[in-house]
């Protein structure tokens, strides 16, 4: 198992926000988390990042324990997070965001760029722009592009398609199914339709617990009822 | 507006640069231009942190005034030597940032800023009382340099021609690093640090690094002073002196090395100048930090650069 969470518990302060989850995620799957706004998905993605710290439980990546690791040790472990907000470095060129997430994995340049125009081509057009005058669905693409530089193999992504027009969700949808069986990614997801189309198995989300997991694709394309759980 | 060709500016920079002094030697003394040197390179040692990094410090005084006084007691207890006895000021200077920048590092925002001042008031102290024997207290201390082989380092035209060079030096060498991968990482340090470390990167490192790096540049700035005044007092290391580096940093453009050099001379003429028509010149000082806070954010220079269509971005790309 690449990832595999046991007996969770993350605090803000005194409020407990994840309750005794356990989840596991295995190379090359794709793994959806559902569930409503303040159910604590994207809390579960910050501890498990590094981001967050946890209150007690484990979490194993690639069969150590990684609880309390920083994130950026995470990374070179081989762990990716694409935050929901789909910040970019403004400041700078969307050349350098990408040259700078291929340093540390000791990637070429040249090497860093092709991966990510494999994912979006048009980007090839923005290369020597500021990244702050992106719109957010190619700051999503660039990220995701980004993500992918130094062969990662887990990407955690939060609300992929979230905020985007429908025309750049499809494009979202094409980079993720392209992607889909390269690496496993567990995916922080409230458009139903990408999660019945690509999901391997889904965990259902809600008040802090994995209540449900969805494995038959049965289960996981019945859009109603997911729906339940929104 | 006619626009300022970026390109040809960074390609011929230091000549540029060597001649703006020049001229600024003719018009103002070439003795004083030295003063404006040696405040420029202050400025772009603080640039680095403040304008890259993003960390406003009050405390950098305690560095400039560390390479002044360990350049003076070296050239009075090792060598009169002038090139040895400003490198010993660097190598303090930078040594002490070595030690607290590890703590001050961490930190960020009013407690970055606090720190390092209160680091500063301790240096300030024991200058003034725990050192007083060795630093000559409120006195000061004077250094006498020797020559080097035919150079006659009391002649100030020839400080003035060493310490342009050095200046040039520095530029070249920040050009180079604010442009490299860590400059760039500095930047976004800067905007998001933590998004840095999902990258993979250890900020804590590289923050380290440039903060030793601004620390040495500080002390070459303190150990020119010397060379240049031959003397050090503790006004070289006082801490409420941090707010003429903040200014001349606001007023070139913070996070650009050309608007250092801006900011560094227009600060200079303001206070070398101003005070003979204007009694209390601080409050012009005043008044002009709320217009730039409220019109002109990127300075004198990211001003004249948005009209390049590159605005505050000369150095990184």
């Amino acid at each position: 198992m690449l990832l595999s969470v046991g007996k969770l518990n993350v605090f803000y302060g005194s409020a407990q926000v994840v309750s005794d989850v356990s989840l596991e995620v295995d190379q090359g799957e794709m793994i959806f988390l559902v569930g409503r706004n303040g159910a604590g998905k994207t809390t579960l993605l910050k501890t498990i990042s590094g981001f967050l710290p946890s209150g007690s439980g484990k979490i194993l990546f690639d069969g150590a324990d990684i609880n309390g690791k920083p994130s950026n040790e995470l990374a070179l472990m081989g762990m990716r997070y694409v935050f929901q907000d789909k910040r970019v470095f403004t400041q700078l060129t969307v050349r350098e965001n990408i040259h700078l997430a291929a340093y540390p994995f000791k990637q070429k340049a040249s090497e860093a760029e092709e991966k990510v125009v494999g994912i979006y081509p048009e980007i090839v057009r923005f290369m020597d722009k500021k990244a702050g005058g992106l719109s957010g669905g190619q700051r999503q693409l660039l990220l995701l592009g980004r993500a992918l530089i130094g062969n990662p193999q887990l990407l955690l992504i939060d609300e992929p398609t979230e905020g985007l027009a429908a025309g750049i969700i499809d494009q979202v949808f094409r980079v993720l199914k392209m992607m889909k069986g390269q690496l496993a990614m567990l995916i922080v997801e409230q458009n139903l339709a990408v999660v019945s189309q690509l999901a391997d198995r889904v965990y259902i989300m809600q008040e802090g617990q994995i209540p449900r997991e969805l494995v038959s694709q049965a289960d996981i394309q019945d859009q109603e009822q997911l729906e339940k759980y929104l | 507006m006619k626009s300022i060709n970026t390109t040809t500016l960074k390609k011929f920079d230091l000549l540029f640069i060597a001649i703006a002094f020049v001229m600024l030697g003719y018009l103002v003394t070439f003795q004083r231009t030295t003063d404006f040197i040696i405040f420029c390179i202050f400025v772009v040692s603080y640039d680095l942190i403040y304008g890259y990094m993003g960390r406003l410090s009050f405390g950098h005084m305690l560095y400039l005034g560390t390479g002044a006084y360990a350049t003076a007691l070296f050239c009075d207890h090792v060598s009169s030597n002038p090139l040895l006895a400003i490198l010993a000021g660097v190598v303090c200077s930078a040594l002490l940032g070595a030690v607290l920048g590890p703590i001050v590092t961490r930190t960020t925002g009013a407690c970055f800023a606090l720190i390092n001042l209160a680091f500063n008031q301790v240096g300030y102290f024991l200058v003034l009382i725990g050192f007083s024997s060795y630093t000559g207290g409120e006195d000061g201390m004077s250094a006498f340099f020797g020559n080097l082989g035919p150079i006659n380092f009391n002649n100030k035209m020839t400080v003035y021609v060493f310490c342009l060079t050095i200046m040039l030096f520095v530029v070249y060498f920040v050009r180079r690093l604010t442009s490299s991968p860590f400059g760039i990482l500095l930047l976004t340090i800067k905007e998001n640090e933590s998004r840095s470390q999902f990258l993979g990167y250890n900020t804590v490192i590289y923050k380290l690094i440039a903060f030793i790096i601004s620390t040495g540049i500080a002390g070459l700035a303190g150990g020119l002073s010397i060379l240049n005044y031959t003397y050090v007092t503790p006004s070289f290391i006082d801490p409420t002196r941090n707010v003429e580096v903040i200014f001349a940093s606001l007023i070139g453009g913070a996070g650009s090395l050309y608007g250092a050099l801006a900011g560094g001379i227009t600060y200079m003429m303001i206070s070398n100048y101003l005070p003979n028509y204007i009694q209390r010149w601080e409050m012009f000082l005043g008044i002009m930090l709320l217009i730039l806070v409220f019109w002109f954010r990127a300075g004198v220079w990211g001003y004249l650069t948005r009209f390049s269509g590159k605005p505050g971005k000369e150095m990184g790309s």
